[in-house]
């Protein structure tokens, strides 16, 4: 498990740049938001998926999660069929914050151009580097703010 | 200078339907068609509107609502039920999350950015308004605007405030579903005692359209942008009228079930500084609304402080505590302490019923 600036964002997971994983099993890819995005969210209200069997795209809004008043996105991180949804997060949708690469799935999908797509998406030093320009982002504009 | 866009309406009071159609328009002009940001002020009929993933079942008393011929309906963004009405300034707010001019630094950072506005347009009426987290803005601890949110599309963000200026209070109890209701006397004195208004704080009756004035003048100076009255162009204008169909008018949408499980409950517990009780709302995990009462002594102020530092929290023991030492200071309820509170929110949570 690897911690970039005290956030966990495991080796083995591909990401993208809304913060959502990616976690490869065979044809399917199981989805999920990553600690960065739920740390910064704040406590789950709400999630708001698809429904089995939709069809779902690659870097295309499939969901929307609400934390605190605001609603914001779950993006595809591959395109495909939904194949599971993770109906534990109706009954306590907390569990993203909880436990977010674990028990916090949200849905798995069944891929349709896995190969290809996953060039598409983060993984590694790509990781450290992308999370390195989100903080520093969300320094400047605490800064901007004060 | 940049310029954005400015729709203001003040000709007639809007139906729901019409002007949450054009609110959730902005947006997607924003995403489809590379508009500049979009203010959009106006004023509704008397109107209950819930959030987005609100239960409206538990949040309204339908059947109230009809009688007294207030409109209901559900709007795009998050939060709980807002009471609209001739004397609430209603804002829709379109932008990119990625514009310079905004802080999209966090979520907070957002919500902050656009408060500043807003704070700045109340200045013109002598009063000072700050931004409470994680949502409000507040005067003297009282909430006198409330911020929700939602993203469209890929980058696209919409917010809605809700801004009182004059305001009958009396209508909150009377149509809403709170985990009051049982105490009409004290659910009004909670619910006027932690809000205010324009009206109120500038010692002055105030028009709305004086107000909407104010705020678009606090949008330019905040943002250092200059804003030019305009409409909605033709293609923006089918698209307000598919949503209007397909949301707003559509019963599918206003009382719709994709939301989580809202319960209330009550807990009481006798202190060293005399009886606490817990009003608590919850939606699925977390606290949506919470209510602290009692025959102590705090101010208005740090009573809020409190409850909002509580809202949006998973109910569970550490993370109540949590919120409440992280604003907690000696005193701040005398003979209270955070561990009485916290074990009055918990009776409350296991209390709980279902709405």
């Amino acid at each position: 498990m690897a911690n970039i600036f005290g956030y966990e964002m495991p080796d083995d997971l591909y990401y993208n740049e809304e913060h959502s994983w990616a976690k490869v099993e065979g044809s399917k890819v199981r989805v999920g938001m990553t600690d960065f995005f739920q740390r910064e969210a704040g406590d789950i209200v709400f999630v708001d998926l698809p429904d089995e069997g939709d069809e779902v795209t690659q870097g295309e809004v499939c969901g929307k999660i609400q934390s605190r008043k605001w609603i914001g996105k779950l993006v595809s991180p591959v395109s495909g069929e939904v194949a599971e949804l993770n109906e534990d997060l109706e009954d306590d949708p907390t569990l993203i914050n909880q436990d977010p690469y674990g028990k916090g799935w949200i849905l798995v999908i069944e891929a349709s151009d896995l190969d290809s797509e996953l060039k598409n998406l983060m993984q590694g030093e790509a990781v450290k580097a992308f999370i390195e320009r989100e903080i520093k982002k969300a320094e400047e504009e605490k800064a901007k703010a004060k | 200078m940049e310029s954005w866009r400015l729709i203001q309406e003040t000709e007639r009071l809007k139906t729901t339907w019409e002007g949450l159609s054009v609110d959730d328009t902005l947006p997607l002009a924003i995403e489809r068609f590379g508009s500049p940001p979009i203010l959009h002020l106006y004023k509704f009929v008397p109107s209950a509107i819930v959030g987005r993933y609100q239960d409206i079942f538990a949040a309204l008393k339908i059947e109230r609502c009809k009688v007294l011929n207030i409109e209901i309906n559900r709007r795009s963004t998050g939060g709980g039920t807002v009471i609209m009405g001739p004397e609430v300034l209603a804002l829709g707010f379109g932008i990119n999350v990625d514009h310079p001019r905004i802080n999209s630094g966090s979520v907070e950072a957002i919500f902050r950015s656009v408060s500043r506005a807003l704070i700045e347009g109340l200045r013109t009426f002598g009063i000072a308004a700050y931004f409470r987290p994680k949502n409000d803005i507040e005067v003297k601890g009282k909430k006198i605007a409330g911020l929700s949110a939602a993203m469209e599309g890929k980058k696209a963000l919409l917010f809605h405030t809700s801004l009182l200026v004059s305001f009958d209070m009396g209508i909150l109890t009377e149509i809403m579903n709170t985990p009051l209701i049982k105490l009409q006397d004290k659910g009004y004195s909670c619910f006027s005692e932690r809000l205010t208004t324009v009206s109120t704080e500038s010692g002055r009756r105030v028009e709305v359209e004086e107000v909407m004035d104010a705020i678009l003048k606090g949008f330019e100076k905040t943002f250092s942008v200059g804003l030019y009255h305009s409409s909605l162009s033709e293609e923006e204008r089918s698209i307000a009228s598919k949503l209007e169909k397909e949301r707003y008018k559509n019963p599918e949408w206003i009382f719709s079930h994709r939301h989580p499980r809202a319960r209330m409950g009550i807990g009481r517990i006798k202190a060293t500084g005399g009886l606490l009780e817990i009003y608590l709302s919850l939606l699925g995990a977390v606290i949506e609304n919470i209510y602290i009462t009692g025959d102590f002594f705090t101010t208005t102020e740090d009573l809020n402080k409190l409850e909002s530092s509580l809202k949006y929290v998973r109910c569970e023991e550490n993370k109540v505590r949590d919120a409440i030492i992280s604003v907690w200071k000696p005193n701040l309820i005398y003979g209270i302490t955070p561990e009485d509170l916290t074990k009055a929110i918990i009776i409350a949570k296991e209390n709980q019923l279902r709405l």
